[in-house]
């Protein structure tokens, strides 16, 4: 089965974007940005404020990925599912909660930030803001390509368990504590995927598994989320002039 | 779509080593909460869990590692092409909390992918792992995924493995939510006022009716249905017309082509806080409408084992339809109003073949998993 790309948002150190916005993305050693509200909504957003900074990151790409995708609004809830892949969940918001348990014998401990201490808890918050209905879990894997969430959206695809999935990835830097014993880049991406053709040409083409469980885009293997990413965005270049004379020649 | 069937399942709780030991108390009405001695609880709503000896951390090691030993050793080998799912939602955070105060212990076993590599060692495995972090419904998920992969013709075998520990991290934070109860959790009775905590562990082998007869092994069970779905209301209360419930059950059984009247038990959640039962009861009123189907909670017998309690709930779900009994609800003294003719203190016959398990948790999940008692 073939899934269609419909969308691709990201937040990285080197910055923060969606497909038909222009720009790159990669993924890269620098401190990922300090996201505010503005960034990510135009509105006022009363929740974004008060969640871990974990969340927000994971939330951001989201957003950017289904505004890619011309999904951000909605009026009845949809049957949209999400997975997303993480190395170190919410570690460093379980640091922060703990130092609160420390004290005073748990007497203080805070429940708003024990309410973020699950790797799963981004997925909640992007349910609540899009009507976000499927399934929507959180995985840790041992594949190092980065591309577990992305296969098992489209196992989910082909089983008909939803026809429009985000899959991808959500790290934070690594705590200060732990940087000697792991590592990796830091940052959040995710891909809209639907099992529709798109009504308009263009998109980023489309992905499907191998019977070995690998990921073919537009008919070529792919062995990295990286390399993935590249060859999507590298199609967008390719349509994108025949998207933009399209809109000119409109009688719009 | 081929035919998913469970071939081994094996339990760790409060209640003992195995899934005798579970069957049997839960049948007896026992409850394994009593006070805790794992860390200090003078500063929190109260000092009980359902706990087992030995988890503690030793020698800077988590104790999840010594869950996975009492679970493993009693567990059959594993196929060397099986695939491996676990299902926990904070792994050896034990670890994290000792080097937080300054104590030994190795950072590298905090990320889950260290479990991962663990127990595929352990297992002998050698295609890669997951792990499912969905919160109280992680189970379940992990279990409705390993059936999804074998259906699908994906694996031929999947050994799920589902553990969680007791923690001041976690015990803390329920504390603080206000969500514990004070003695001992009473889910689904009218006077319930919060969970208790528990920790255990459960394995389950899945495999292809196709491979399980090349390898000559007892069905069990099959896996019939599941589903899962996000009630997008909010992160830490369910919505209270229990509509993220029903969307996974109806899931759950259009996979396993069945009518709701087909559906002869029920394992749920019932984690003893007001909203969640409450939910949860207003969910199967729905979707069974007056119809009594037994249904209990084993969360008064083993407290809330969080990431593990689906596939504790599993297992204990093929013992119920092989005896064609449904334990008692312990700890309910009264039952919710809405639960009369559902719930009983007493075990419950099962009349019919098909089980159905479900599991709510943070971030708005749910998930449903139906059973099917194997035709003899």
């Amino acid at each position: 089965m073939n899934a269609h790309i419909c969308g691709i948002g990201w937040v990285t150190g080197a910055g923060f974007g969606w497909g038909k916005q222009g720009g790159d993305c990669s993924f890269s050693d620098l401190p990922l940005p300090h996201l505010t509200r503005k960034d990510v909504f135009p509105e006022p957003n009363q929740r974004f404020g008060r969640m871990s900074d974990y969340t927000k990151l994971g939330l951001a790409a989201i957003t950017f990925t289904l505004r890619d995708a011309d999904l951000e609004t909605w009026v009845e809830k949809r049957p949209i599912g999400v997975v997303a892949s993480t190395r170190l969940g919410c570690l460093a918001t379980d640091l922060e909660y703990h130092r609160t348990v420390l004290l005073n014998g748990g007497g203080l401990a805070s429940p708003n930030l024990f309410a973020y201490t699950l790797a799963n808890c981004f997925l909640g918050d992007a349910a609540i803001q899009f009507g976000l209905t499927g399934s929507s879990v959180a995985i840790n894997e041992t594949d190092v390509d980065g591309l577990g969430a992305i296969k098992m959206a489209l196992e989910d695809l082909a089983m008909g368990e939803a026809d429009t999935m985000l899959a991808g990835i959500c790290d934070l830097d690594v705590p200060d504590a732990f940087v000697d014993s792991i590592s990796l880049r830091p940052g959040a991406l995710f891909l809209a995927l639907t099992t529709a053709p798109p009504s308009i040409p263009g998109g980023y083409g489309t992905v499907s598994l191998t019977e070995d469980g690998g990921l073919i885009h537009n008919g070529i293997k792919t062995n990295s989320l990286t390399g993935l990413v590249l060859a999507v965005l590298a199609g967008r270049t390719a349509v994108q002039p025949t998207q933009h004379n399209t809109t000119l020649d409109s009688p719009e | 779509m081929r035919e998913v069937c469970i071939c081994a399942a094996h339990a760790v709780t409060g209640l003992g080593p195995d899934l005798e030991s579970l069957w049997r108390g839960v049948m007896a009405g026992e409850s394994a909460i009593r006070p805790l001695t794992r860390f200090a609880t003078g500063r929190y709503l109260t000092g009980n869990a359902s706990w087992i000896e030995g988890l503690e951390t030793k020698n800077g090691r988590s104790g999840i590692f010594a869950l996975l030993d009492q679970l493993l050793d009693g567990f059959g080998p594993v196929p060397a092409n099986a695939a491996l799912i676990t299902a926990s939602t904070k792994g050896c955070v034990d670890t994290m909390e000792l080097l937080q105060a300054g104590l030994p212990g190795n950072p590298a076993e905090i990320p889950m992918e260290n479990l991962l590599h663990h127990l595929s060692a352990r297992f002998g495995l050698t295609s890669p792992g997951i792990n499912i972090n969905a919160a109280c419904a992680s189970s379940t998920i992990a279990v409705a995924r390993a059936a999804s992969q074998i259906a699908a013709g994906r694996s031929e075998a999947v050994v799920v493995v589902c553990m969680d520990l007791v923690s001041e991290f976690v015990f803390s934070g329920f504390s603080a939510l206000q969500a514990l109860s004070a003695e001992v959790c009473r889910p689904f009775d009218r006077n319930r006022n919060g969970l208790t905590l528990g920790e255990g562990g459960a394995a389950l082998l899945l495999m292809s009716r196709e491979q399980a007869v090349r390898k000559g092994l007892p069905v069990l069970g099959i896996v019939a249905g599941w589903g899962a779905a996000n009630d997008a209301t909010h992160i830490t209360a369910p919505a209270r017309d229990g509509c993220g419930l029903i969307q996974s059950v109806r899931q759950a059984l259009k996979r396993a082509d069945i009518e709701p009247e087909q559906v002869a038990a029920i394992s749920a959640h019932g984690t003893a806080t007001v909203y969640n039962d409450q939910m949860e009861l207003t969910a199967f009123r729905t979707l069974f409408g007056e119809r009594c189907i037994p249904m209990h909670s084993i969360k008064g017998a083993i407290g809330h084992t969080l990431g593990a309690a689906g596939g504790i709930e599993i297992a204990l779900g093929l013992k119920c339809l092989e005896s064609g009994q449904l334990p008692p609800t312990v700890g309910m003294l009264e039952p919710e109003e809405s639960g009369e003719g559902f719930l009983s203190r007493s075990a419950q016959p099962i009349n019919g073949h098909y089980f159905l398990s479900t599991n709510s948790g943070f971030g708005g999940v749910n998930a449903a998993l139906i059973l099917r008692r194997e035709e003899m």
